[in-house]
């Protein structure tokens, strides 16, 4: 065998075509072109849904905000960043978030509180297993029946809760939901109730994992069991919370289902959140795109949050910073 | 800086008992070593001693202590761990400060005292990283930075270098020693390897299954072991036993090891026949036995079983029946598997143990 003669160089490849014969003898990971088409046929299904239900209606709804939407005859006008402009002059889309940035931050600061706090008791507790089953059944039930149920309870007549709060003398006689200075906080209210659960699981799931060796190093370290939390236990779960308080201050924004049940954004404005002044622009008034650029200023906020959070997240550098470790 | 005793400590999970009748006095300033195999007992003693572990009944006493009761924080301790346990989340600085911040001591002298253990350990290169950027060998060191930081009464190491590779081991050995010899702190060390027991303490306890079997000086556990088991477990390669039978009458008394009669010296023959035990467990260190391929007076006749190249010498493995003994040979030893040959050894260095319960006959 003649080591120049390409077609020889091995013997099992003497009879096949070259090139092909080459294709075949790497590892399966290198996709061959034949069978590209054939992953991506397999795939497609779900692209073309996820495309009809996402990127279809968020270009569209691009596409409304830089226009005035007409409805049947009336065709739509472009305005250009007309329906981004006027916002700003909109007492009540400024209103609206302030007051969702008051309700995320008040939700998420007691949620977390609590969440952890009831997570810290709960672990290697003896009733861990059915307290926790017991916790999650808020989260199982719909944001609209949950808001019904509260309504029921913070009825001025017969419920129960108006009853306590007017025992403790924290409420008058009107209801929580009938006073603008209150209407807020009993909303909050119905999301910590549903919601602290959820930060509780995923701060037990990391308190499991918070290595036994490092708690152990550190009472040995002369630390006692609030020590042993704040430095070695909260930095352990801190990136688990990251994502449990992502999760959280996400979904309070497009938060709408209970306020919309309860309230209907009132007593005047009072629980006229952002979402809530986006649902009544577009759905109530119908104006279409002045709604789109409103939903346009959610996301964006949301966006930048999140990735801020998410930057957070994958910095070690913060984590110590989290821990309290300047307490020297 | 403090003596340190189990008093009769037991420890048991339910069932399964750990730690059995454990008494132990560690004299102020001694290095110990606590050697066994995995599971007998040695690493929860020390996490006794640390306050990890409750005990189920006895008592741990530092200098006239009992500390029983007493957290971790309380017992003026510090422990290097076997997986060196740093926190992951803070940089090599506050790793080794942690147990200063903890006593609440000032920055500035945080800051004197971190320098001057990272400079004796050569870390202070390191300081600003966080542990998960650093070889094994330099998370070992913190470990050992975090612990001599402070200077506790009793020092628990707990298999620290187990994780290094042979030669870093061999250095930390040394290195470990000569700091603990120049602190002067009660140290107790944990491992499983011999050669880490026999290099650096003062004395060594060894345990199995849950019972202390000997506490004394690296060569009395190496030249008067008390039973079979500190004999084959302590020194390497491994001692061999044979089984043997006490034959002839007083002044001739001889060994009967399977038809072949070894004769013994004045004082091995007075000792045996003293003690009267007609079945014994001889022990012979392979470094005391000589193998060959030509008969001499006196010799075994044996089958070479293995032969293993040590380097400077061979490490032959000859059977005689089912029995096996391991013998040093000089590297010219050629014999093959299955070849004859001749195994020798003199009675004075022959160790004795009683047939029935392992326990080595009096002297």
């Amino acid at each position: 065998m003649t080591i120049g003669s390409e077609k020889n160089i091995h013997p099992a490849l003497s009879d096949q075509d070259w090139g092909y014969a080459t294709i075949s003898q790497t590892p399966t990971s290198v996709n061959p072109n034949p069978k590209k088409w054939f992953y991506f046929y397999l795939a497609a299904p779900a692209i073309i849904l996820l495309a009809a239900i996402t990127i279809y209606p968020f270009f569209w709804l691009i596409y409304m905000s830089f226009h005035k939407v007409g409805f049947g005859a009336v065709s739509d006008v472009f305005v250009g960043l007309k329906n981004f402009s006027r916002l700003f002059s909109d007492a009540k889309f400024i209103a609206g978030w302030g007051l969702l940035l008051k309700y995320s931050a008040i939700c998420l600061t007691i949620q977390v509180l609590v969440g952890v706090a009831l997570a810290v008791v709960l672990n290697n507790s003896r009733y861990e297993k059915p307290l926790i089953t017991m916790f999650l059944m808020p989260m199982m039930v719909s944001p609209v029946v949950a808001g019904l149920l509260f309504y029921y309870l913070y009825n001025g007549t017969f419920g129960w809760y108006h009853w306590i709060f007017q025992s403790l003398g924290i409420l008058g006689e009107t209801s929580i939901l009938g006073n603008s200075s209150t209407a807020l906080y009993g909303i909050i209210l119905v999301d910590v109730w549903q919601w602290t659960p959820l930060i509780t699981l995923i701060t037990l799931a990391g308190l499991k994992r918070v290595p036994q060796d490092q708690l152990e190093a550190n009472m040995v370290d002369g630390a006692g069991s609030i020590s042993n939390f704040f430095h070695i236990s909260l930095p352990n779960i801190y990136p688990f919370l990251l994502i449990a308080i992502l999760l959280r201050f996400m979904d309070n924004f497009r938060f709408i289902d209970a306020i919309l049940v309860l309230t209907g954004g009132g007593p005047g404005n009072s629980t006229r959140l952002l979402p809530v002044y986006l649902f009544d622009v577009s759905f109530q008034f119908f104006k279409l795109g002045r709604g789109a650029a409103i939903a346009i200023s959610l996301l964006i906020v949301t966006i930048i949050l999140g990735m801020i959070l998410v930057r957070v997240l994958e910095d070690p550098a913060r984590k110590s910073t989290l821990a309290g470790d300047s307490d020297s | 800086m403090v003596a340190v005793s189990f008093n009769n400590v037991w420890k048991d999970y339910g069932d399964s008992v750990a730690v059995r009748d454990l008494n132990m006095n560690i004299k102020d300033g001694e290095f110990v070593s606590l050697l066994g195999p995995s599971g007998c007992g040695k690493s929860t003693s020390l996490r006794m001693l640390a306050g990890l572990e409750h005990i189920t009944s006895g008592e741990i006493v530092f200098g006239d202590k009992v500390v029983n009761q007493l957290p971790p924080k309380d017992r003026d301790i510090a422990m290097v761990f076997e997986n060196y346990a740093l926190y992951p989340h803070k940089t090599i600085f506050d790793n080794i400060a942690n147990p200063l911040k903890r006593a609440k001591i000032s920055p500035s002298e945080i800051t004197r005292r971190v320098n001057e253990a990272a400079k004796l350990l050569e870390i202070d290169h390191l300081l600003e990283r966080r542990p998960q950027e650093l070889s094994g060998g330099q998370k070992q060191r913190t470990a050992i930075g975090r612990a001599i930081v402070r200077q506790p009464q009793v020092y628990l190491f707990d298999e620290p270098i187990a994780h290094l590779d042979a030669k870093l081991r061999a250095r930390m050995r040394s290195e470990l020693k000569h700091m603990q010899f120049n602190l002067g702190v009660t140290t107790i060390y944990v491992t499983h390897d011999q050669l880490e027991a026999l290099t650096m303490a003062d004395r060594i306890a060894v345990m199995n299954d849950g019972v202390l079997q000997q506490f004394g000086t690296p060569q009395e556990i190496y030249e008067n072991p008390v039973n079979s088991w500190v004999a084959t477990f302590v020194g390497e390669p491994q001692m061999s036993l044979m089984e043997m039978s006490m034959t002839g009458e007083k002044g001739d008394a001889a060994l009967d090891f399977f038809g072949n009669i070894i004769s013994l010296d004045a004082a091995s023959s007075s000792r045996l026949t003293k003690a009267g035990i007609a079945d014994l467990l001889v022990g012979v260190r392979p470094d005391k036995a000589s193998v060959s391929l030509q008969e001499t007076p006196g010799a075994i006749k044996a089958e070479v079983y293995s032969r293993q190249l040590l380097g400077a010498d061979v490490l032959v493995e000859v059977a005689i029946g089912k029995t096996r003994v391991r013998a040093k040979a000089d590297t010219s030893f050629m014999g093959n598997v299955g070849e004859p040959c001749y195994l020798n050894f003199s009675s004075e260095n022959l160790y004795y143990f009683n047939a029935e319960d392992g326990k080595v006959v009096e002297r």
